[in-house]
């Protein structure tokens, strides 16, 4: 009998490239493994509703708790696995059982990365990666309470909202000069600082955190500019570390997650990758993206799938993800790292515009507040890498769609550099 | 007893590729013109209950603005994530030049 399709991660990726394998057909054994206890679930609920409390949890799992059995995927869930071991195709778990694989698909996502400074061992600072932490932060938001949120990428930026709207008194301790810099730049990221200051958030940025202090628990956020902040609880969201550690000495390479081609396959014969911890070759862009949003677990996850029964179509999805805070839609398309050029369609004042971050004359990515339906009418000109008139693209009297055939020109400029977009989970 | 048919509009505000929502008996209804045929829908979308209206009218096909989720027009039928489940679907016509709903 063959050995099974097993994946690794009971995630979105992984949880929906299992359902996509059955749904190519595939008959065989597929072992679906998992570190967390709970079958696949989608986490942008846990910084926003789930944490709120507005949707239980059952309506977050990626396909319902049935589907797995009825589809014959064995999950083996609380198993976390520590190596991959390619001599005998197997996957050793953290219990010393080997589970032998067909093929292997990695889709271990990421961990939170964890504040060096003193005091982050008190009680009540959390981060926020899997269900049990929302949990956790949940039971701290009694109204009334003070939480101080560290980092405002769009983990903190969510939080922030979501705890002003439970009724707590939050402030913010942000590196830089506002909120998303490093992926929205500073014109856009001033109209997210004024929207939680809007909504009753103390933003401190430029400045960060020193210690925590307190007796059992947090008390006091001391940052590094003198500030000394008093709280009842703390949420850090500085971001995530691709899960590598299990391919370590197996000759899979990894740079910033695992390396991938556009068809999510590692250097390992057998082996691929998708999702979070996968740094994969983008055909559009032509350079290695890692991407911690909801639809590149779908979609690469999908395609990995694909790819693992020997039917592979370049991955080559624009990126796109969302991100809600109090009544702002924040989307986002594209990949972009610089930009020599942004241009602004609609009104920053207003919260409703669209802006457009160019290089060499074409959009390498475009941010939408509460413009979705612009924005999504903008991805075909991200895709096709023509160069567009700023005039009209700024022009609000322009349809979006009519700008797509301007001047094709191929791109020939190659770059290796990776990108890290920060999760809107 | 079935539901009765309620003028929402003329047919003429609706034009061929259209879409537009309307307050029927308390429930926010979309109608797409496909080629000259109306199909009526929620126009709330089931997953962060924006409004479809609001978002783009492609073939058969809408998706909602907040989140790309899409829907068929003429069944309900969930088409792309992120929406848990299809929307409602109601029965629609010309009367005249008025357009009616029945929800």
């Amino acid at each position: 009998m063959a050995d099974p399709f097993v994946i690794i991660g009971a995630s979105l990726a992984g949880g929906t490239a299992a359902a996509t394998l059955r749904e190519e057909g595939f008959d065989g054994d597929i072992v679906l493994i998992g570190a967390e206890s709970q079958l696949p679930y989608e986490r942008p609920p846990l910084s926003k509703q789930y944490l709120r409390g507005e949707v239980p949890f059952e309506k977050t799992l990626v396909r319902p708790a049935a589907f797995y059995e009825e589809n014959r995927i064995h999950t083996r869930l609380g198993a976390r696995a520590t190596r991959v071991v390619p001599a005998e195709r197997a996957v050793e778990l953290e219990t010393g059982r080997r589970i032998r694989y067909d093929k292997l698909l990695i889709t271990t996502g990421g961990r939170t990365r964890r504040l060096p400074v003193t005091g982050r061992d008190l009680e009540g600072i959390y981060d926020l990666r899997a269900v049990g932490d929302a949990d956790a932060i949940r039971a701290e938001a009694i109204p009334g309470r003070k939480a101080v949120v560290v980092g405002m990428g769009f983990i903190g930026s969510e939080v922030a909202a979501s705890l002003r709207q439970m009724g707590i008194e939050v402030v913010v301790v942000h590196p830089a000069r506002t909120p998303l810099l490093r992926v929205l730049g500073e014109e856009v990221g001033e109209v997210m600082a004024q929207v939680h200051r809007d909504h009753g958030v103390e933003t401190i940025f430029e400045d960060t955190v020193a210690a925590f202090e307190g007796g059992r628990r947090v008390e006091c956020v001391v940052t590094k500019g003198g500030r000394r902040i008093g709280c009842d609880f703390a949420v850090v969201g500085v971001g995530i570390e691709p899960n590598v550690d299990l391919v370590t000495g197996t000759g899979i390479q990894t740079e910033n997650g695992i390396l991938v081609d556009e068809h999510c396959r590692t250097s390992l014969d057998g082996v691929y990758a998708a999702g979070d911890v996968a740094n994969h070759y983008h055909p559009v862009f032509k350079r290695r993206l890692r991407v911690e949003h909801w639809q590149n677990a779908i979609k690469q996850g999908a395609a990995a799938a694909r790819s693992l029964l020997g039917r592979a179509q370049p991955y080559e999805e624009v990126h796109w993800f969302w991100s809600d805070q109090y009544d702002v839609n924040v989307q986002y398309a594209g990949a972009h790292t610089t930009w020599d050029r942004l241009i602004v369609r609609g009104s920053l004042a207003e919260r409703r515009f669209l802006a457009f971050y160019l290089k060499e004359g074409r959009i390498e990515a475009v941010v939408g507040l509460n413009r979705g339906k612009d924005l999504r009418r903008s991805v075909p000109l991200i895709k096709a890498r023509s160069v567009v008139d700023p005039t009209r693209l700024q022009d609000e009297g322009v349809d979006l769609r009519s700008l797509g055939s301007d001047c094709e020109v191929p791109r020939e400029h190659t770059e290796y550099g990776s990108l890290n977009l920060r999760s809107a989970l | 007893m079935s539901p009765e048919f309620v003028t929402v509009a003329k047919a003429a505000d609706v034009p061929i590729g259209g879409i537009a929502a309307f307050d029927v008996a308390g429930t926010r209804v979309a109608v797409a013109n496909i080629g000259g045929t109306f199909h009526a829908f929620d126009d709330t979308c089931t997953h962060q209950q924006c409004s479809l209206a609001e978002g783009d009218l492609e073939g058969t096909t809408v998706t909602c603005p907040c989140h790309q989720g899409q829907f068929d027009v003429r069944t309900g039928a969930v088409l792309a994530l992120p929406p848990p489940s299809p929307v409602k679907t109601y029965r629609v016509r010309t009367e005249g030049e008025s357009l009616q709903v029945a929800v």
